[in-house]
C-alpha cells in the first residue's frame, strides 16, 4: 500500500493559506522558480497530487481519459466557468494528458534562457513601465518569472507576446454562429516583431526602435472579399500610450488611421475577438488598472500535447460539439499545478463595453491558459481560451531554428452572451502560400509590419 | 343521484389530476403568436425576424426648453444614459448606437489616408469649443446626422439592442424605465419605445390584472350572496366554477401550452358564465323544492327539467368559444382549445357537480322567500312590470309595428356596417390605449425621426452556401438601389428608406480619397464588394443587422411611413407591389419577398381578422343551426334562433362603426362568444315559450309568461356577466382587454334586448309547427302544482320514484306523474 505523503485537503488548504495571505509565490513545498532554476523540473515544488490529475481526482480521471458532460462535475473547480459550460451543456470534450514537469517544454528555449539569466534585474520605473536596473527597457524573457503582484504577472504577458523575436504565424480561422453553423471563415496571417527584450539577438534592443516595444500586423488572405486587408500596430515602449493603428483595405489602396482606444471592435466581420483580447494582453499595460491577483489554484490548461502535426498535415484538428458538431477543436489539457488568477480593469477606456478581465496564468512559464471578460455588469461575457505546445509529435517536430517550436497551436474565443464561437488553428499553410516563420531576424520589418508592406500584400 | 358518491367521487378524481397539472400552467405573451401564421406576410417575418428591429429599444432626449441639443448638460445626460443602457440586462454590448458611442464616427480624407474617429472624444464636450467640434464632426457623418439627430437638432436618440436569448422583459423594463424616469427633468423630455418596450408594458398591466380579477372577483360574489343569501346558493356556484376553472387550466397545464394572458377577460367570462348557468339551476331547485318538500326529489327534477337545454346552452357557448380556432393566428388557436375546453366542462360541473352539491349542503330556510310570490314581486316587480312591457311589444297589433322598427333598425345597421373599418390604428401599438406611456413616445419619436412605422422588403438568399454573402452583390445592392427609387419617386413617398445599399457610396467616397465623385458604385460584384468590406472594417456585421442578417446572405429595404392608418397601409402595399412588379422579385442570386415590419404585419392581422371574422360566424351559424333543429326537431326552430343572434351581432357592427371602432384581433372572439352565449337566451326563452304553450294553448299568454319568468334569468344572467366583465373597461391600462371588456359586455347586452323582443316576435309572426309538438326534446318547464299533489300521495310518490330511477324515454324525467 502505498501512502501518499500530501494529500488533496493538504493542497486545499496550502492554496486556502496562500490567497488568505496574498501570497502569490508559486510553489507549495518549495518556491517554485529556484527549484526550476536547479533543476528544470517542478517536482519538488509541489506535492505529487498536484502533478497527477489521477491523484487529485481520486482515480476518477486519470491521462487519456475524456472529459464530457458525464464527468466534468469531477474537474468543475479545475475548469473556468464558460469551459465548463461548454462540456455540460454544448457537447464540448477534452482529452487529459499528463502533466508537465519538464519546463523546457512550456517554453521556446532562447526565451527560457533569457529568463533564467535575467531574473532579479526587472524593476518598475516611476510611470510604471519595467525597467532594468540601470534604467533601460527590459532586456528579455519573463521580467518576472516568480510574480507575485498582478502587474508582474501581466508585465510577462506584455513584454513578449509569443516569445519570439519575430513570429509569423498563418492562421486559419472559422466563425461559427448559434445555430452551429459557419457563419465567416477567414485565413489571416499575423506577424510579430519585438523590438525590445530581444532574446536570440546579439543585443536586446533592435537599433534605434528603443521607445518600442514591437510591430505587429495581420493581413487576410482569404476569403476574396477580404483578401489583401490590413492592419499594422505600432506598440510603443512606454505602456501609457496607445498604439498607432493603420488599416489597409487593397480595393481602395489607401490606408486608413484608426482611432487608438478604439480596441473593443472586431477587426473583420463575424469574429469574436477584439484587438484588446490578442495573448490577453491586447492593450497597452498600463491602460488598465486595478490589477490583482485574487487566488492561486490548480487548472485544467492546454499547454502540452496540443500539436499534432505528424497526423493532421496541415496541423488543422478535428471538431465537435455544438449544434453542428463543429464548434470545438479537439484539445488535450493538462492538470496545472498552480495558476495565478488575475484581474484588471479597463480604466483608460471611458467607452470600454468590458468591466473587468480575469486571467488565469500558469506559473511554470508565466503563460495564460484562459481568459475572460466580463461586461460592466459583472456578467460573464467572452473566453479566449487558447492551447499550447512544444511543437513535436512523436518522430515528427517542427523546429524555430535549433529546437522544437513552443507556440500557441489553437484559440478559442467564444463570446456566451451572443453564443458566438471563433476558432482558429496555427496551421502550417493557409491561402496565399504562406506558413509559419519564427526567428526570421530584422527582414521581418520589412517584409510585412511597414505601411508599404500592408499595401503590398493587398496587390 | 342514485350513484352520487360514486358521481362525486369520479369528479374529485377528475379535479384532482387536473389540480396536479396546475404546476405547469404558465402565463406568457409570445408576441408573434398573436399574428396570424399561415399568411405570407407573417411567414417572411419569421423567415427574417431580426428585420424591423424586434429587439431594439429606442430612447429619445428631447430638449423641451427651446435650446438645442448642442449643449453641456444634454450631450452629458447623453453620454451618461448611454453608458447606463450598457449596464442594462441582457443588451448587446456590441449594439448600442448614440452619438456618445465609439461607433457614431465621422471620417475625412487626409494626405496619408483615411481618418475615422468617433464623433465625441473620450468625454461629452464641455466647453464652448468642444461643443462646436463635435457639432462640426457631427456634420461629417451624414448617417448619423440624419437617423440620430432630428431635424431640428432639438432631439437626439439612443438605439440598444438586446440578445433574445437572455432576455427577461420584466426586468430589462424595469430597468430602463427607471433609468428613464431619473433622467426626466424640467429641461428634457425622455422617451422610449421598441419592442421590448412595449413587451415590458404589457408584463407590468398584466400584473395589474391580478388587482383586477380580485376586484371583478368579489364584485361576483356579493352579487350572489346579495342575490342568494343561503349556503347552498353561494357555495354551489362557487364550487363548481372553481372545479371548471381547475378542469380548464390544469387542461392547458397538462398539454404544457403557455396562455395569453391577455385574453383574460374570456376565462372571468366563463366563470360568471358558470355561475348563471348554477343560478339557474339553484333557482329551479328552489322552486321544485318549494313544492315537492323533499331535497333529492327536487334535486332529481330539477336536473331532469334543466339537463337538456343546458347542455344545449353551454355546448353553444364552448362552439363560439371552439370556432374561434379556425382562425390562424396561434394566440387564438391555444385561447379555443383551452376556454372552449373550459366552456365545454361547465356540462359536467354545472349539470352534474351542482344536484350533488345541493344534496351535500344544507338545505336553505328561505326558499320560501326565494321563491314567495309577494316577496318575489317586491324584489322583482320592477324588472317583472319592465319584461311584461317587453313581452307585449312581441304580441298583438304591437308586433307588426315592432316588427317594422326592428326591421328598419336591421336596414339601417346593414348599412352602417358596410362602412365599417378593418383594423384599429393607433400610433404605437393597439395593445395599448392611445394617451399610454408607450404610445405618446412613439407618436413624439415619429414626430422628430423618421420613426417606427416601416414595412420591410426582404431580399432572401437562395444560395445553399453559407457563406455566399449575396448582400454583397451588385446585383442585390443594385436592385436594392433601384427599388428604393421607385418608391421614393411616387407622388406619396414614404418619409423614408433605407437599406445596406445606402451605407456603401459613402463607405465608397472615403476609401477612395474623400471626393464625392467617387461615391457612386461600379456596377460590378468586386466594386460593390470593396465598397461593402469598407464599411465593415473596424466594425462588424452587427452593426447592420437592421438592413442586413448576421452572415450578410439576406437584406432588407426599410421604408418608413409617417402613420399606420389603414389608407397609410393600403397605399405602402400598394406602391410596393407596383414596384416590384416592375423590378421583378426572382433573380439568380436572390428573391425579394414582401414584406415585414409593423406595416405588413398589421396588414396581415387585418387581412386575417377581415376573413375569419366571417369564416367564424359562418361555421357558428351553420354549427348552430344543426344542433337547436335536431333539439327542436324542426329546422324552422334553428333559423328563428340564429336570426336574433345574427341581428345582435349586426347591431353590434353598426355601434362598433359608430363609436369608430374597428374589426381588429381584439374583436376577433367577440362575435363568437357573442353568438355562442347570445343563443343560451333564445334557447331558454323558446323552450319556456314551447312549454307554456303546451300548457296553456295560449301564445300571448304563454309568450308573456315565459318573457317575464325565463326573462327573468336572462335578466340575472346578463347581469352576472356585466359585473364580472365591464370593470375590465374601466380598470384596465391595456386597451386590449379594456376593448374586449366592453365589447363582450354590449355584445351581451344587445343579444339580452333582442332575445327577449325578437325570439317571441318571431314565434307570435311565424307560429312555427314544432310549437304544437309534444315530442320534443328541450322544454323548461314543469307542473309544479302537479308535484306538489304528487308529493302528497303515496303511491304517486314510489311511481314516480321509480320513473326516475329507471327513465323510459327523457320526457318522463322532464313531465310530473299526474294524479
Amino acid at each position: 500500500m502505498r501512502i501518499r505523503k500530501y494529500d488533496r485537503d493538504f493542497t486545499r488548504r496550502a492554496f486556502l493559506e496562500k490567497s488568505l495571505k496574498g501570497v502569490a509565490t508559486a510553489g507549495i513545498l518549495s518556491p517554485l522558480w529556484p527549484e526550476i532554476a536547479r533543476s528544470g523540473t517542478i517536482d519538488k515544488a509541489y506535492p505529487e497530487e498536484l502533478l497527477s490529475i489521477d491523484l487529485y481526482t481520486k482515480g476518477q480521471i486519470k491521462p487519456g481519459d475524456v472529459i464530457t458532460a458525464d464527468n466534468v462535475e469531477i474537474v468543475k473547480d479545475l475548469l473556468d466557468p464558460i469551459a465548463y459550460r461548454q462540456v455540460k451543456e454544448m457537447g464540448r470534450r477534452i482529452t487529459i494528458v499528463e502533466t508537465t514537469t519538464d519546463v523546457t517544454k512550456l517554453f521556446p528555449h532562447e526565451y527560457l534562457e533569457a529568463t533564467l539569466s535575467n531574473a532579479g534585474k526587472a524593476k518598475f520605473d516611476a510611470n510604471g513601465n519595467v525597467v532594468t536596473d540601470n534604467g533601460k527597457p527590459w532586456i528579455g524573457g519573463n521580467p518576472f518569472p516568480d510574480a507575485k503582484t498582478g502587474e508582474e504577472a501581466f508585465y510577462n504577458l506584455t513584454l513578449s507576446w509569443g516569445r519570439h523575436d519575430e513570429s509569423v504565424y498563418a492562421v486559419r480561422d472559422w466563425d461559427i454562429s448559434p445555430s452551429g453553423s459557419l457563419s465567416y471563415q477567414y485565413d489571416f496571417v499575423w506577424a510579430e516583431q519585438n523590438t525590445t527584450g530581444l532574446v536570440n539577438k546579439s543585443s536586446p534592443y533592435l537599433a534605434g526602435e528603443e521607445d518600442k516595444l514591437r510591430y505587429q500586423a495581420v493581413w487576410f488572405t482569404s476569403p476574396t472579399d477580404a483578401k489583401g486587408t490590413a492592419f499594422l500596430n505600432t506598440w510603443y515602449y512606454d505602456q501609457r500610450e496607445f498604439p498607432d493603428l493603420l488599416g489597409y483595405l487593397p480595393a481602395f489602396k489607401r490606408v486608413r488611421n484608426f482611432p487608438t482606444n478604439q480596441r473593443f471592435e472586431p477587426l473583420v466581420p463575424g469574429i469574436t475577438i477584439f484587438l484588446s483580447d490578442a495573448w490577453a494582453a491586447g492593450d497597452p499595460m498600463l491602460t488598465w488598472g486595478n490589477y490583482k491577483v485574487i487566488g492561486t489554484k490548480p487548472h485544467l490548461g492546454a499547454v502540452s500535447g496540443n500539436w499534432t502535426g505528424k497526423t493532421n498535415p496541415n496541423w488543422e484538428r478535428e471538431v465537435h460539439g455544438g449544434p453542428n458538431g463543429q464548434t470545438f477543436f479537439e484539445d488535450y489539457k493538462e492538470l496545472i499545478p498552480e495558476v495565478l488568477v488575475v484581474e484588471a480593469e479597463p480604466i483608460g477606456y471611458p467607452r470600454a463595453p468590458v468591466g473587468k478581465k480575469r486571467v488565469y496564468i500558469d506559473v511554470r512559464n508565466m503563460m495564460f491558459v484562459s481568459y475572460l471578460t466580463y461586461d460592466r455588469r459583472g456578467e460573464i461575457w467572452k473566453s479566449f481560451e487558447p492551447a499550447f505546445s512544444q511543437y513535436q509529435d512523436g518522430d515528427t517536430a517542427y523546429m524555430d531554428g535549433g529546437h522544437p517550436l513552443w507556440s500557441w497551436t489553437h484559440v478559442h474565443s467564444h463570446d456566451v452572451q451572443t453564443n458566438r464561437m471563433s476558432r482558429f488553428v496555427q496551421a502550417k499553410q493557409i491561402t496565399g502560400g504562406f506558413g509559419p516563420e519564427y526567428n526570421i531576424g530584422p527582414s521581418v520589418y520589412d517584409k510585412y509590419l511597414t505601411a508599404q508592406a500592408i499595401r503590398r500584400f493587398g496587390t | 343521484m342514485t350513484y352520487r358518491w360514486l358521481s362525486l367521487f369520479v369528479l374529485v378524481a377528475i379535479t384532482v389530476f387536473f389540480g396536479a397539472q396546475l404546476r405547469n400552467v404558465e402565463l406568457r405573451t409570445i408576441f408573434s403568436d398573436l399574428l396570424p401564421s399561415t399568411h405570407p406576410f407573417v411567414q417572411t417575418y419569421k423567415d427574417h425576424p431580426n428585420f424591423g428591429n424586434p429587439l431594439t429599444v429606442t430612447v429619445m432626449i428631447k430638449r423641451t426648453d427651446g435650446e438645442d441639443i448642442y449643449n453641456a448638460e444634454t450631450l452629458q445626460k447623453v453620454w451618461n444614459l448611454t453608458r447606463d443602457v450598457d449596464l442594462a440586462p441582457a443588451v448587446d454590448h456590441d449594439q448600442i448606437l448614440s452619438v456618445a458611442t465609439e461607433k457614431a464616427r465621422y471620417s475625412e480624407a487626409t494626405p496619408n489616408g483615411i481618418d475615422s474617429r468617433p464623433i465625441m472624444g473620450d468625454h461629452a464636450p464641455r466647453t464652448a469649443e468642444e461643443i462646436e467640434e463635435f457639432r462640426n464632426r457631427l456634420l461629417k457623418s451624414p448617417n448619423v446626422r440624419n437617423f440620430m439627430v432630428s431635424e431640428d437638432e432639438t432631439a437626439t436618440l439612443i438605439t440598444a439592442t438586446f440578445i433574445e436569448r437572455l432576455l427577461d422583459y420584466g426586468e430589462t423594463f424595469e430597468y430602463l424605465d427607471k433609468l428613464v424616469k431619473d433622467a426626466r427633468d424640467d429641461k428634457h423630455e425622455i422617451h422610449m419605445a421598441g419592442q421590448p418596450v412595449l413587451t415590458g408594458w404589457v408584463y407590468f398591466y398584466e400584473l395589474q390584472m391580478l388587482g383586477i380579477f380580485a376586484v371583478t372577483g368579489l364584485a361576483l360574489l356579493v352579487a350572489l350572496v346579495v342575490y342568494m343569501r343561503n349556503v347552498v346558493g353561494v357555495v354551489a356556484p362557487l364550487v363548481t366554477s372553481l372545479v371548471a376553472a381547475i378542469w380548464g387550466f390544469g387542461f392547458v397545464g397538462w398539454l404544457g401550452q403557455p396562455i395569453e394572458p391577455l385574453i383574460m377577460v374570456v376565462p372571468l367570462l366563463l366563470v360568471a358564465r358558470s355561475f348563471s348557468h348554477c343560478v339557474q339551476f339553484i333557482e329551479r331547485y328552489y322552486e321544485v323544492l318549494h313544492h315537492v318538500k323533499n331535497r333529492r326529489r327536487a334535486a332529481e327534477i330539477s336536473l331532469s327539467v334543466m339537463m337538456v337545454p343546458g347542455v344545449l346552452g353551454i355546448t353553444t357557448d364552448a362552439m363560439g368559444l371552439l370556432l374561434i380556432g379556425v382562425a390562424p393566428i396561434p394566440a387564438m388557436e391555444r385561447f379555443a382549445l383551452f376556454c372552449g375546453f373550459w366552456a365545454m366542462m361547465l356540462v359536467p360541473t354545472n349539470v352534474l357537480l351542482t344536484p350533488l352539491l345541493i344534496m351535500l349542503l344544507p338545505q336553505p330556510r328561505n326558499v320560501k322567500r326565494m321563491v314567495g310570490e309577494a316577496e318575489d314581486q317586491q324584489r322583482f316587480g320592477g324588472i317583472r312590470l319592465l319584461l311584461r312591457g317587453i313581452g307585449r311589444l312581441s304580441i298583438g297589433r304591437t308586433s307588426v309595428l315592432t316588427a317594422l322598427v326592428v326591421g328598419t333598425l336591421a336596414v339601417f345597421s346593414f348599412g352602417k356596417v358596410l362602412g365599417i373599418q378593418v383594423g384599429n390604428p393607433v400610433e404605437g401599438s393597439n395593445l395599448l390605449w392611445e394617451d399610454s406611456e408607450f404610445n405618446v413616445a412613439v407618436s413624439r419619436i415619429n414626430s422628430h425621426f423618421p420613426g417606427l412605422n416601416t414595412l420591410e422588403i426582404i431580399f432572401e438568399s437562395k444560395s445553399p452556401d453559407s457563406l455566399d454573402r449575396v448582400v454583397r452583390k451588385a446585383e442585390t445592392a443594385l436592385t436594392m438601389q433601384r427599388l428604393q427609387h421607385m418608391l421614393e419617386s411616387q407622388p406619396n413617398p414614404p418619409e423614408a428608406s433605407l437599406s445596406f445599399a445606402d451605407y456603401l457610396p459613402e463607405a465608397n467616397r472615403l476609401f477612395s480619397g474623400g471626393n464625392p465623385k467617387w461615391g457612386p458604385l461600379d456596377h460590378d460584384d468586386a466594386a460593390v464588394s470593396a465598397a461593402a468590406g469598407a464599411l465593415m472594417v473596424g466594425t462588424g456585421p452587427k452593426a447592420f443587422l437592421h438592413v442586413a442578417d448576421f452572415e450578410q446572405r439576406n437584406g432588407t429595404v426599410s421604408l418608413w411611413y409617417k402613420d399606420n392608418r389603414q389608407a397609410t397601409v393600403d397605399e405602402a402595399l400598394r406602391q410596393a407591389r407596383a414596384a416590384l412588379a416592375i423590378v421583378g422579385t426572382e433573380f439568380d442570386d436572390f428573391r425579394i419577398r414582401l414584406g415585414s415590419g409593423t406595416i405588413a404585419l398589421q396588414q396581415s392581422i387585418n387581412d386575417t381578422v377581415d376573413r375569419y371574422q366571417w369564416v367564424i360566424l359562418g361555421l357558428l351559424n351553420a354549427v348552430i343551426f344543426i344542433t337547436c333543429s335536431i333539439a327542436y326537431r324542426s329546422a324552422v326552430a334553428g333559423i328563428l334562433l340564429l336570426i336574433p343572434v345574427n341581428l345582435s351581432n349586426l347591431f353590434l357592427g353598426a355601434v362598433m362603426t359608430e363609436m369608430g371602432i374597428g374589426l381588429d384581433v381584439n374583436t376577433l372572439p367577440i362575435a363568437a362568444i357573442g353568438v355562442g352565449v347570445g343563443i343560451d337566451y333564445g334557447i331558454y326563452l323558446l323552450s319556456r315559450i314551447y312549454e307554456e304553450y303546451q300548457l296553456r294553448k295560449d301564445m300571448a299568454q304563454a309568450i308573456l309568461t315565459a318573457v317575464t319568468t325565463t326573462g327573468k334569468a336572462i335578466f340575472f344572467t346578463a347581469t352576472i356577466v356585466l359585473i364580472g366583465i365591464l370593470p375590465w373597461y374601466f380598470l384596465s391600462e391595456l386597451k386590449f382587454l379594456a376593448d374586449m371588456g366592453l365589447l363582450l359586455v354590449m355584445v351581451m347586452l344587445i343579444n339580452m334586448v333582442i332575445a327577449l323582443i325578437v325570439v317571441p316576435l318571431l314565434v307570435w309572426l311565424i307560429r312555427p309547427r314544432f310549437i304544437e309538438s309534444k315530442e320534443l326534446l328541450v322544454s323548461e318547464g314543469v307542473d309544479l302544482a302537479a308535484l306538489a299533489a304528487e308529493e302528497n300521495d303515496e303511491t304517486l310518490r314510489k311511481k314516480a320514484a321509480e320513473n326516475v330511477k329507471h327513465p323510459k324515454t327523457e320526457m318522463v324525467e322532464v313531465a310530473p306523474v299526474r294524479p
